[in-house]
């Protein structure tokens, strides 16, 4: 079975933000909680690049092996939800993750916080799909319409893919050769000083 | 724009200057970065500022802000000396190019080094990369537009374009990208002070013209008007209205500006800010259309201010021409809601109180379609005529016919035709034109050639040569009756020319011979109506070199422009450098549009960007002992102040000082929130970039020079 992933091409992401407005508007996550963003490194200077990132939904994804309650679960198709209901809001996950993906409503004055929220590849949730429960507790279901994610189809420049693994490393394997091929090749413009 | 953006997919080499494409314009990046990618095309970016598209560069070219002419006729020279021009495409194309050698030989790499502060060697180099990759796509924005010699700049970068031979060819063109959606649609309906629709300019022919397609009476239209003689006068501009309200600098016009209609205008993105904040405050009327309330509604400490709530773009249809001249059809998605009405329905409402809606509405029953049949039908010169209603919806609806790379239907009801019909579009069974001047396809096929617009022969004031400024022989599109040079069509119905014959039979015509409308004409470098014949680099009016004012000066005082006197040589200051340091230079910021009525009233935008600031080098603010997250306080030579939040960057280089134009709302730390209607404030305020930016102003078109100011800046 595919198992669904996002790839985000720096050679081709401008930092428009457009993935991360495409969620929030999509999904009408609240301000503050940032399902996705887009990280920039060297801002302003040569060899600026940009990056998208959002949940991965990892193959093994640490934040299930921490869950106390468990939470987070990951279906047949590799995308890893939470059960909003079930969540403490401990925070247990965001320590575990590398990308800083589980978000948590704003707390109050004893730290104490909502349920996670976090990506969903526009999966929705457990709850029954297109009900309004899911919707509102964690937005589109897309995946169930048999569209992309908001934020890959939104992507203006196609930087940000998503999708069966196995097609969206094909799309990006393309990209590569593309690049760096023939005249691409590197030493080719010094050796024949086209540039 | 000559292309379209889907054509720089061709493009063998990128060059833009003056554009932040990246921000201004993100949906171009994929053709752009395809180019890139599958041609290894370089990009080259000339900027003052380091952009997030100088970061998808392959060469990034750091500009003095305002000296852009002085770099492009240092390409140009580069180019000629090397002896990388089209030759062919000169002799039998180009007029008045031995004048522009002449100007161009002043242009040295090191002369252009001394005024652009970029290395000799650098111009040189970006001169051979052009040559070596061919076509080259060339790109600019309002970084080239504003600035006193704003029209000299521009002219620059056509000549190049003519000079390396890459003008009506795919990969190649001119491509200027436009700033807003309709704006190429508003550019042609003339929404200008200086023309009737469609270029017709304002002469006694173009509103008879006019009134023809209105078919409205001619006398009639003349007793709109005070006197017959102020309608073909040139009216006051967006850049300096205020100065016809205000009354302080010599105005010639029968009556100061007493009311005024603001229809989807963000009133800050106006330089001089304080000055139209004063202007408004002293209309007598000021009515704004607009799906948020505007800065100008806060603003305004008077009670004659009328908010109409306008919808948006969603909640109407209509016709609207995108960057690349395609006409798409826009259908409507919801109805208007609370109280909002579509701008026909404001229109309508108004014209009918005004008491001429039965001239105004005569030829247009059904709304919106009779619009673009009435607009069209008149819009001769720049084909406008082809692209009914009901070809563009069909258009719309078979989207998935069109190629990506050549933008033609390949089979479907759409066939051979090219998407959106760019114009011109001469006929109902044209396919439109993809490509301006190219030569390569016959007209009927979507060809053309230069336009005959400026007479058959000239004698230039600098040599003294008189040259024919028609084609060469040879040069023509396939299946043409003349084999080169032809002038344009005229008294094909006695009477007429291809431009004012409403039966439209002078294009038919033209186009059986296999011959362009307009003529086959030369485009030229010396432009002998003009101040600078051949485009030459002024020094900015406030510069922080005045060591080449002498070499370099501005242009003499200019009464009456536009209406306005205008300052040029008696602004010129040598000595304002010495209190006034920095160059100011303004931009966009992807999240922000415009003067940002709606964006910031945009929460998710909002929060992306929060804050008004002011980019400064990390260099300069150790120097001035500012630190990050202080507050500073820029100031104009005007005495003009805001104060911002700082934003320590190597974006900008240590003598420049970059401001996002998006923000209003406030002023000095003072609020206006309070001011906009009840609830209606936006998310984020913040002081206008434009309170800060200098005076100045185009010489030809008067646009404001908002990018090379100066200013001088301290810590809050």
């Amino acid at each position: 079975m595919a198992r669904m992933k996002f790839l985000c091409d720096v050679e081709r992401c401008i930092d428009c933000s457009g993935c991360v407005v495409a969620c929030k508007e999509g999904h009408h996550v609240p301000v503050g909680v940032n399902r996705r963003r887009v990280i920039t490194l060297k801002q302003g200077e040569p060899g600026e690049k940009s990056i998208s990132v959002s949940c991965m939904h990892c193959s093994d994804a640490p934040c299930i092996a921490v869950c106390p309650v468990d939470a987070i679960y990951q279906r047949e198709d590799g995308i890893v939800l939470v059960n909003k209901k079930t969540c403490i809001g401990c925070g247990y996950c965001f320590m575990a993750c590398p990308f800083g993906a589980p978000q948590f409503p704003k707390g109050n004055v004893f730290g104490a916080r909502g349920a996670m929220d976090k990506c969903t590849f526009c999966a929705g949730g457990p709850e029954e799909d297109f009900s309004d429960e899911e919707k509102k507790l964690y937005g589109q279901n897309r995946i169930a319409e048999g569209k992309v994610p908001l934020c890959a189809g939104m992507c203006a420049t196609k930087a940000l893919l998503a999708g069966d693994a196995d097609v969206v490393a094909d799309v990006y394997r393309k990209r590569v050769f593309q690049r760096g091929s023939g005249v691409n090749a590197w030493g080719w413009s010094k050796a024949y000083k086209k540039k | 724009m000559t292309n379209s953006l889907n054509d720089m997919r061709h493009a063998k080499s990128l060059i833009f200057i003056g554009s932040n494409a990246t921000e201004a314009h993100p949906v171009s990046m994929q053709h752009i970065l395809h180019a890139k990618e599958t041609n290894n095309a370089p990009v080259i970016v000339v900027d003052p500022r380091f952009t997030k598209l100088a970061a998808k560069a392959s060469d990034y070219v750091r500009i003095r802000p305002g000296t852009d002419a002085a770099f492009m006729m240092g390409l140009i020279n580069a180019v000629i000396t090397n002896g990388w021009q089209d030759k062919e495409f000169i002799r039998t194309r180009v007029a008045g190019y031995q004048e522009l050698v002449d100007v161009a030989a002043d242009y040295t790499p090191e002369a252009v080094e001394e005024i652009t502060g970029i290395p000799a060697a650098e111009v040189t180099r970006i001169a051979e990369l052009l040559a070596n990759n061919r076509p080259t796509s060339l790109t600019w924005c309002m970084g080239g537009t504003q600035h006193h010699i704003g029209s000299s700049i521009t002219r620059t970068f056509c000549i190049l374009q003519l000079v390396l031979g890459n003008m009506g060819k795919s990969g190649g063109g001119t491509n200027i990208f436009r700033g807003h959606d309709n704006v190429q649609g508003a550019t042609d309906m003339c929404i200008l002070s200086h023309s009737l629709p469609a270029y017709y300019g304002l002469s006694d022919g173009a509103w008879k013209h006019w009134c023809r397609v209105w078919d409205v009476d001619y006398d009639w239209m003349v007793g709109r008007f005070p006197a017959k003689e102020w309608m073909n006068k040139k009216g006051f501009t967006l850049a300096r209205w205020y100065e016809g309200v205000l009354g302080e600098v010599e105005i010639e016009s029968p009556s100061p500006i007493k009311a005024m209609i603001q229809w989807g205008c963000g009133s800050n993105s106006n330089s001089q800010y304080n000055r139209v904040v004063k202007a408004l405050n002293k209309l007598e009327l000021l009515v704004i259309v607009d799906p948020f309330p505007t800065v100008a509604s806060a603003v305004t400490k008077t009670d004659n201010v009328y908010i109409l709530p306008c919808s948006s773009q969603y909640e109407t249809s209509g016709s609207v021409t995108s960057t690349s001249r395609q006409i798409q059809w826009r259908y409507k998605v919801v109805d208007p809601i609370y109280d909002s009405k579509d701008d026909y329905q404001i229109m309508e409402l108004l014209v009918k109180k005004l008491g001429f809606a039965d001239e105004f509405y005569k030829k247009i029953k059904q709304v919106p379609e009779d619009i673009t049949l009435e607009l069209g039908s008149g819009s001769l010169t720049i084909g406008y005529n082809g692209q009914t209603p009901d070809r563009i919806k069909k258009h719309m609806e078979n989207w998935h016919t069109f190629d990506i790379d050549t933008l033609q239907a390949q089979g479907g009801p759409c066939d051979g035709e090219y998407y959106g019909m760019p114009w011109p579009c001469w006929t109902t069974d044209h396919p439109g034109t993809p490509i301006l001047y190219d030569v390569s396809k016959s007209v009927a096929d979507g060809g053309l050639p230069f336009r005959n617009r400026f007479g058959l022969e000239k004698k230039y004031d600098s040599s003294g040569r008189t040259e024919n400024q028609l084609a060469a022989e040879g040069v023509y599109n396939p299946g043409s009756e003349v084999k080169g040079g032809y002038p344009e069509f005229k008294d094909v119905v006695p009477g007429t020319n291809w431009k004012t014959d409403l039966s439209q039979e002078t294009l038919k015509v033209a186009i059986a011979k296999g011959m362009a409308p307009f003529g086959n004409a030369r485009a030229r470098c010396v432009v002998w109506n003009f101040p600078d014949q051949v485009p030459i680099h002024r020094e900015p009016l406030h510069t922080p070199r005045p060591d080449l004012i002498s070499k370099y000066p501005t242009y003499e005082d200019k009464p009456n422009h536009y209406r306005v006197h205008t300052r040029y040589k008696s602004e010129q200051d040598p000595n304002l450098v010495k209190d006034y340091p920095y160059v100011i230079t303004t931009g966009r910021m992807v999240e922000h549009m415009g003067g940002g009525a709606e964006t910031r009233s945009n929460k998710y935008l909002a929060e992306l960007q929060p804050e008004m600031y002011a980019e400064i080098n990390p260099r300069l603010a150790n120097d001035l002992g500012i630190r990050k997250t202080d507050m500073v306080i820029i100031e104009s030579p005007e005495g003009a102040k805001i104060k911002v939040k700082v934003k320590i960057t190597k974006r900008v280089d240590e003598k420049t000082i970059f401001l996002p134009y998006h923000f209003a709302g406030t002023l000095m730390g003072e609020s206006y929130e309070k001011d906009y209607p009840k609830g209606h404030a936006p998310y984020v305020v913040g002081d206008p970039g434009n309170t800060v930016t200098n005076y100045g102003y185009d010489i030809i078109t008067q646009i404001q020079a908002t990018k090379d100011g100066l200013c001088k800046v301290t810590r809050a």
